[in-house]
C-alpha cells in the first residue's frame, strides 16, 4: 500500500523492498532442505515385553514421525510424532514402542521422518519386522507363551493357523474369544481383566478346522509378593532365626513362587518362611521376589530383647500327698533371669502357676490333691525384655501320694418299729484321697459300755440297725453310730450321729415348688437354734427302710436349694428339716413336693347306687404313688359313649361322691377324674341302668285310685243330698195325660205298632269313609213338598228317614218310652196307631232327631228331621210339660247344652231320661227286629250301635241290673 | 480304586501259590492298563481342554523288531524296553511337572505315583518271565528327561507332552496285557487268567 502511494520518484526503494523479501524466501528455501531423511533405521524386538526399539541415524530433527503398519494387511498400527533421544556415542536417534500384540503375531512395516514443526523430511525406507505367520513359519502357534501378568490386566493372545488350514477358534480356559484377524494367518483376542489361575496356570488354546490340531498357551496371572510379620529372634542367645509370613496368596508356583533372601542369603524354597543365622546380626532385611515384582521388610534389635528360650526338656518330679517338686532341664544354658509358666491340668481342669528365677529349672506345686493325676507343661521366657514364650515343654504326668479320707457325710433312717439304717455318702474322688478299703460302722452302747463294730466293704452306703435291743435306747434313746473310712494312707475322722425316731409330727407342712431345678426351701429363723441344720428328703410314698437323701445347712441358715439327680417325675417327695442334727435332732418343719406334677396314673375306683329318680356317685381315694401330683378336685362328665360331658367340677380333693338327680328310667354311664395341675387321669366309668320304683308305682296308683274313689264317694254324697234336685233334672215325673173323659178306662189295650216310618236310612257314601263325613241330611224334599213326592221319586212305602254317609246305623224305630210305663205300653210296639209316639236318633252327640208320628198312619205320615222346621211346624203332639221341668233342663248343666236348649226351646215333649244305657238294649232289638216296646217312648238313643248279639245281650244283663240299681235310687227318692 | 491300591506293589518276584506267573503278569498288565486309564481320565479334569483332543504324530515308544515273526518270550522282551521307556517317560513327567508346578498334592498326584510303582512291579514281572543266562533284562527308566519336549517348549507344550505320554502308557499297558497273554497262553495252554 505503501507503495501504491509514493510517488514515481521513489520506485528504487519499492524494488529494494522486493529484492529484500525474495532474499529472505530463498534463505528459507534452502532451510527446508537441510532436514535428513532418517536413515539405517534399526529394529530391536523385545518378544517378552512386547517392545520394539528403533534407532536411526537422521541429522539434528528433534522430533520424528514414526508409523507402523501390518504389513500383509497395511493396516496402521502407530502414527505419531515422537521425540527421539539420541545416543551421544552412537549418535543414533532411538525410540522404543510397546505394542499391544505380541510381536510375533504379524509383520510390521515401520517408516520414520524427520520433523521440524510443519516441516517433514521424506520417509525413510521402510523396515520390516518379520512375524512368525511368515510362508516360513508354517507351525500351528500361539503367542505370547508363558506369560506371567498380575491380576487384573490385561493380555493380548495371536494364534498363527498353519498353512492349509482355517482357523476354527480361541478359548481363554473354557471361555470362547472374540478375535480379530491381523494377517493371512494370525487371529488376536484380547483377555481383559484377568483372574488369578490356577496352580498349572490358565490355558488359552487356539484349535484349526480339518486337522483339529491344538496349539495354545499357559498364562499366569498372581499377584507380586507381599510378605508380612517379618522377625528374627535367638533361642540359644548366639544364633538368630529370622520368621515371616506370606501374606497375600501370589498365585504363583513352582518355577513362578516367590523367592525369599535376608540380608541377601536365599532362603529355603516354598513353606517354611524362615531363615537361620548362626550368629545374631542387629539389622535384619528380608527380600521377596517373584515375576510379578519384590518386596522387602526390615527388622532390628538387640539379642537381649528377642530371647525366646527353647522348650524344657527331661521333666521329673518328687510327688506327695498335696504337693510336688518339679524339675526340668535346658538345652542351651540360659544365664539370665526367667518366668517360667507351668500348667497343671487334673480332670480336665488347668492351672496356669507362674515362677521366676535365674535359669529356672525346677518349682515346687502345694495345693495338689492327694491320690490325683497331673499334666503339666512348662515354658519359659525372659524375665527382662519379655520378648515371648517359649515352646511348651512336652506333657510330663504325674499322681500324688494318697492320704487318709475325709470323713463321711452320715445321717440315719429310723423306722416306727425301732429299726433303721445308718447312712451314710460315698466319699467322693476328692473326699477318698486314694482308694477306700472299708467303711466302719459303730454303734455305742453307754448303759452296757459295749460296741458293735462292722465293717463293711467300699461301695456300702448304709448299714441296717436295731435299736429295741439297746439298753441305752430303751432307758433314753440315747445311742450313738459312728462311721469312718479307711483306704492305705489311713483312716478319716470319725462321723457320728445320734439315732432317734422321726415319728414326731412336725408343726406345719407346707408345699414345695420345684422351681429352677431344684427345690427352694425357707424357714424362719429360730434364735434358740444355734447349730447347724440338716434337710432331708425321701419319696412319700416310702415309710420302711427308705433311700433318704440330706444336706447339711450352716446354722443361722435360713434357706437352702434342694438339688438331686435323683428326683424323678410324678414322685412325691418329703422334705424336713432338722435342727442340730448330730446331737438331739429335732424336726422342725417338713414340706411336700413334686418335681413335676404328672397326671394320676390311675383312675379312682368308682361305683354307683341308684336313688329313686337320682344316681349316686361314689369313688374312693386313688393310692398316693398314684396321684403323681397333688389332687386338686375330680370332674364327673356324663358319658354317652362318645362324649363326655361335663356335669360337674369338684374342687375338694376331699369330695367322694355326687349325686346326680332327676333322671328318667334309662341306661346311664358316668366317668368321673381325679385332676391334678397336669390334667385329669383316664378317668373311672360307671354305668347303670336305672328302673322305675315298682313301690311307688303301686304307690301312685294306688293314690290314683284312692282318689277317684273318694270323689265318686263325694258325687254320690252330694247327688244323694241333692237327690231332688237330680231327680228333676234328670228324671222329672212323668205327667199323666189329661184326657177329656174316662176314655182311658174304656179303651182297650194300645196296639203299638212300630211306624215303619221311625226308620233311618242309612246311605253309604263310597267316597267318604271318616266319621267327619258323617252329615245329617235332612229329606227336605219331602218337607218341600208337603206331603208329596218330590222331584226325586220316594217310595212312600218307605218310611220316612234320616240318611247318613257312609256310616251304618241301625235302622230300629226309636221308641218312646216310660221307665215306669204301665202294662200297657208292653205291647205298644205292635201297634202304629199310639197316641203319642217319641221317635228320635241321638247320634254320638251331634244330632237329635225326633220323628213324630201323630196321625198314627203311614199314610199320613211326614218326616220331620229337621228340629227348626220341626218347631216352626209347631209338631203335631204337644206334651204337658211340666213348666220347671223346662227351667231346670235350661239351668242344669248338661254335656250339651246346645242340644239341650233347642229342645227346651222346642217346647215340645222333654223326655225324662237320656240315657244311653238304653241304647245297647234297643240296638239288640233292632237288630233282632222285635219290637217289644209298646209303650210312649220319650228318649231313643242309638250312641250303642254294637252288632254283636251276645255282646249286646250281655251288656244287656248288666245295663239291665245297673239300670236297675239306678233307675231304684232314683224311685226310692220319690215322694 | 481301593481295591488297586490294596495290590501289592513290591518288586519282588518270588514265587508264590496261586496263579502261575504268567498269569499275575497279564493281571498286572491289566490293572496297570486300568490305572493308567484312571490317569488319563484325571489328568483331563485338570486340563479340561484335552477332554476331545486326539494328538496327532506317531508312537513316542516304538520297537524295530530284529526278527520278522518273534516268538512269544521275544515279544516279551521287546515289550519290557518299551515298558522300560514308559517308564522313563513318566519318570520325565513327574520331574518336569513338580519343576513346573512344585510339590503337588491330590488323585493325579497319586495316580502317577501309584502307576510308576506299578509299572515298574510289571517290568520286575517280564523280567523273571523272559530273562536266560543269555540275556539280561533292565528294569531302569529308559529315558534321560533332558531333551526337550514337543513345540515351543512352553507350559502348554509340557502340558500337551504329558498328554501324549499318558496315551502312551495306556498304549502300552493294553499292549502288555495282550503280549503277556499271548504267552500265558503258551506256557499255559490255557486262556483263562
Amino acid at each position: 500500500m505503501r507503495c501504491s502511494s509514493i510517488s514515481p520518484a521513489s520506485k528504487p526503494n519499492c524494488r529494494l523492498w522486493l529484492i529484500c523479501v525474495l532474499s529472505i524466501w530463498a534463505l528459507n528455501a534452502d532451510a527446508k532442505i537441510v532436514l535428513t531423511v532418517p536413515h539405517e533405521v534399526s529394529l530391536s524386538p523385545n518378544t517378552h515385553t512386547q517392545q520394539l526399539s528403533m534407532s536411526w541415524l537422521g541429522g539434528d530433527a528433534a522430533t520424528f514421525d514414526v508409523i507402523i503398519l501390518r504389513t500383509e494387511f497395511n493396516e496402521t498400527v502407530f502414527y505419531d510424532t515422537v521425540s527421539a533421544t539420541v545416543n551421544p556415542m552412537s549418535g543414533r536417534h532411538q525410540w522404543n514402542w510397546t505394542s499391544v500384540e505380541p510381536l510375533e503375531c504379524t509383520s510390521l512395516s515401520i517408516k520414520i521422518r524427520s520433523r521440524d514443526g510443519q516441516t517433514t523430511s521424506e520417509w525413510s525406507n521402510t523396515e520390516i519386522l518379520q512375524g512368525k505367520d511368515v510362508p516360513s513359519e508354517i507351525n500351528f502357534q500361539m503367542y505370547p507363551q508363558d506369560r506371567i501378568v498380575p491380576v487384573g490386566t490385561n493380555t493380548t493372545f495371536c494364534c498363527i493357523v498353519e498353512e492349509g488350514t482355517e482357523f476354527a477358534g480361541m478359548n481363554y480356559s473354557s471361555t470362547v474369544m472374540k478375535v480379530k484377524r491381523l494377517s493371512r494367518r494370525t487371529y488376536a483376542s484380547t483377555v481383559v481383566n484377568q483372574k488369578a489361575s490356577g496352580r498349572t496356570g490358565t490355558n488359552v488354546v487356539c484349535s484349526s478346522k480339518y486337522k483339529q490340531s491344538l496349539t495354545g498357551a499357559v498364562v499366569f496371572v498372581g499377584y507380586p509378593p507381599q510378605p508380612t510379620d517379618f522377625v528374627c529372634e535367638t533361642y540359644d542367645l548366639v544364633s538368630a532365626v529370622c520368621r515371616w509370613k506370606e501374606g497375600r496368596n501370589t498365585y504363583l508356583h513352582g518355577k513362578r513362587v516367590t523367592r525369599y533372601s535376608v540380608n541377601k542369603r536365599d532362603c529355603p524354597k516354598e513353606g517354611s518362611n524362615k531363615c537361620s543365622f548362626s550368629q545374631w546380626d542387629g539389622n535384619w532385611t528380608l527380600v521377596a521376589v517373584n515375576p510379578l515384582g519384590h518386596s522387602s521388610l526390615t527388622d532390628s534389635a538387640e539379642i537381649s530383647h528377642r530371647v525366646c528360650p527353647v522348650a524344657p526338656v527331661d521333666l521329673g518330679a518328687v510327688v506327695h500327698a498335696w504337693d510336688a517338686t518339679v524339675m526340668w532341664k535346658w538345652t542351651y544354658k540360659y544365664s539370665l533371669p526367667l518366668v517360667c509358666q507351668v500348667e497343671l491340668t487334673n480332670s480336665g481342669y488347668n492351672t496356669k502357676l507362674i515362677f521366676t528365677g535365674v535359669g529356672l529349672q525346677s518349682v515346687v506345686l502345694s495345693n495338689l490333691l492327694p491320690y490325683e493325676d497331673y499334666d503339666l507343661q512348662v515354658r519359659c521366657g525372659a524375665q527382662k525384655n519379655f520378648w515371648k514364650w517359649g515352646n511348651w515343654s512336652d506333657v510330663f504326668t504325674f499322681r500324688t501320694k494318697s492320704s487318709a479320707p475325709d470323713a463321711p457325710d452320715v445321717w440315719m433312717w429310723m423306722n416306727r418299729d425301732n429299726t433303721g439304717l445308718v447312712v451314710w455318702k460315698p466319699l467322693t474322688r476328692l473326699q477318698s484321697h486314694g482308694l477306700i478299703k472299708r467303711y466302719k460302722v459303730t454303734l455305742c452302747d453307754p448303759k452296757e459300755e459295749q460296741t458293735c463294730i462292722k465293717s463293711l466293704p467300699p461301695g456300702t452306703c448304709s448299714v441296717p440297725v436295731n435299736l429295741t435291743q439297746l439298753a441305752s435306747f430303751r432307758s433314753d434313746n440315747k445311742v450313738v453310730a459312728t462311721v469312718t473310712a479307711e483306704n492305705d494312707a489311713g483312716v478319716s475322722q470319725p462321723a457320728i450321729i445320734r439315732l432317734h425316731l422321726t415319728d414326731v409330727e412336725p408343726p406345719t407342712l407346707s408345699r414345695a415348688v420345684y422351681t429352677d431345678n431344684s427345690f427352694p426351701l425357707v424357714w424362719q429363723h429360730q434364735a434358740n437354734v444355734t447349730c447347724s441344720y440338716v434337710v432331708e428328703w425321701h419319696d412319700a410314698t416310702c415309710s420302711h427302710d427308705c433311700h433318704v437323701e440330706w444336706i447339711k445347712v450352716a446354722a443361722g441358715s435360713t434357706n437352702i436349694t434342694v438339688e438331686s439327680d435323683n428326683f424323678q417325675p410324678g414322685v412325691r417327695y418329703n422334705f424336713s428339716l432338722y435342727s442340730c442334727p448330730y446331737d438331739s435332732p429335732q424336726k422342725k418343719q417338713c414340706w411336700q413336693g413334686y418335681m413335676q406334677e404328672l397326671t394320676p396314673s390311675r383312675p379312682v375306683p368308682l361305683s354307683v347306687t341308684q336313688e329313686g329318680s337320682s344316681v349316686v356317685l361314689t369313688w374312693g381315694e386313688i393310692p398316693l404313688v398314684d396321684r403323681r401330683g397333688f389332687l386338686l378336685g375330680y370332674n364327673v362328665y356324663s358319658n354317652n359313649g362318645f362324649k363326655l360331658t361335663l356335669l360337674a367340677n369338684l374342687s375338694d380333693p376331699g369330695a367322694r361322691k355326687f349325686k346326680v338327680q332327676g333322671l328318667s328310667a334309662s341306661s346311664y354311664k358316668f366317668t368321673v377324674k381325679a385332676y391334678t395341675s397336669a390334667g385329669e387321669d383316664t378317668g373311672s366309668t360307671v354305668s347303670i341302668m336305672l328302673e322305675r320304683n315298682i313301690y311307688q308305682l303301686i304307690l301312685e296308683m294306688l293314690l290314683s285310685l284312692g282318689g277317684i274313689s273318694i270323689f265318686l264317694i263325694i258325687v254320690t254324697i252330694i247327688c244323694y243330698k241333692k237327690r231332688k234336685w237330680v231327680k228333676k233334672a234328670f228324671y222329672p215325673d212323668i205327667p199323666e195325660p189329661k184326657l177329656p173323659g174316662d176314655w182311658s178306662r174304656t179303651q182297650g189295650p194300645l196296639n203299638v205298632k212300630p211306624s215303619h216310618h221311625s226308620l233311618v236310612h242309612i246311605v253309604e257314601r263310597p267316597d267318604q269313609d271318616s266319621k267327619e263325613a258323617l252329615v245329617v241330611i235332612p229329606e227336605q224334599d219331602e218337607d218341600d213338598d208337603g206331603y208329596g213326592i218330590g222331584d226325586e221319586p220316594v217310595d212312600t212305602d218307605e218310611p220316612h228317614s234320616l240318611r247318613y254317609y257312609n256310616h251304618v246305623v241301625d235302622e230300629r224305630p226309636i221308641r218312646p218310652r216310660f221307665p215306669d210305663s204301665s202294662a200297657s205300653s208292653s205291647s205298644s210296639m205292635d201297634s202304629a196307631h199310639t197316641d203319642v209316639t217319641y221317635t228320635g236318633i241321638q247320634t254320638s252327640g251331634t244330632s237329635l232327631v225326633f220323628q213324630l208320628d201323630p196321625q198314627g198312619s203311614s199314610e199320613g205320615h211326614h218326616p220331620q228331621v229337621d228340629q227348626g222346621v220341626h218347631c216352626g211346624a209347631g209338631g203335631d203332639y204337644q206334651p204337658q210339660m211340666h213348666p220347671m221341668a223346662s227351667n231346670i233342663d235350661t239351668s242344669l248343666a248338661s254335656p250339651d247344652p246346645f242340644l239341650e236348649s233347642q229342645a227346651s226351646n222346642c217346647g215340645g215333649y222333654k223326655p225324662q231320661n237320656s240315657w244311653h244305657l238304653d241304647s245297647p238294649t234297643e240296638a239288640c232289638e233292632r237288630s233282632s227286629l222285635a219290637p217289644s216296646l209298646g209303650s210312649p217312648t220319650s228318649v231313643a238313643s242309638t250312641q250303642f250301635l254294637l252288632p254283636d248279639g251276645e255282646e249286646c245281650g250281655e251288656e244287656k244283663r248288666q245295663l239291665s241290673s245297673a239300670s236297675t240299681w239306678f233307675t231304684n235310687l232314683l224311685s226310692s227318692t220319690k215322694p | 480304586m481301593a481295591e488297586q491300591e490294596e495290590q501289592p506293589l513290591t518288586a519282588s518276584g518270588t514265587p508264590t501259590s496261586g496263579p502261575s506267573r504268567t498269569g499275575r503278569a497279564v493281571a498286572l498288565a491289566r490293572l496297570l492298563h486300568s490305572e493308567c486309564t484312571d490317569l488319563l481320565r484325571l489328568y483331563k479334569e485338570r486340563e479340561t481342554f484335552l477332554s476331545n483332543h486326539t494328538p496327532d504324530g506317531g508312537r513316542m515308544v516304538s520297537l524295530s523288531p530284529e526278527v520278522e515273526e518273534p516268538s512269544a518270550e521275544e515279544q516279551v522282551q521287546l515289550l519290557h524296553s518299551a515298558l522300560r521307556q514308559c517308564l522313563g517317560l513318566l519318570h520325565c513327567v513327574i520331574l518336569k511337572e513338580e519343576e513346573e508346578w512344585g510339590q503337588l498334592e491330590g488323585d493325579y498326584e497319586t495316580m502317577k505315583k501309584t502307576v510308576r510303582a506299578r509299572l515298574e512291579h510289571l517290568l520286575f514281572s517280564t523280567k523273571d518271565l523272559v530273562e536266560t543266562e543269555g540275556t539280561t533284562l533292565e528294569v531302569t527308566p529308559d529315558h534321560q528327561c533332558n531333551e526337550e519336549v514337543d513345540g515351543a517348549g512352553g507350559v502348554f507344550s509340557l502340558k500337551m507332552w504329558t498328554y501324549r505320554v499318558l496315551l502312551e502308557l495306556i498304549h502300552w499297558a493294553d499292549h502288555a496285557a495282550q503280549t503277556l497273554h499271548v504267552l500265558h497262553k503258551e506256557r499255559e495252554g490255557t486262556g483263562e487268567i
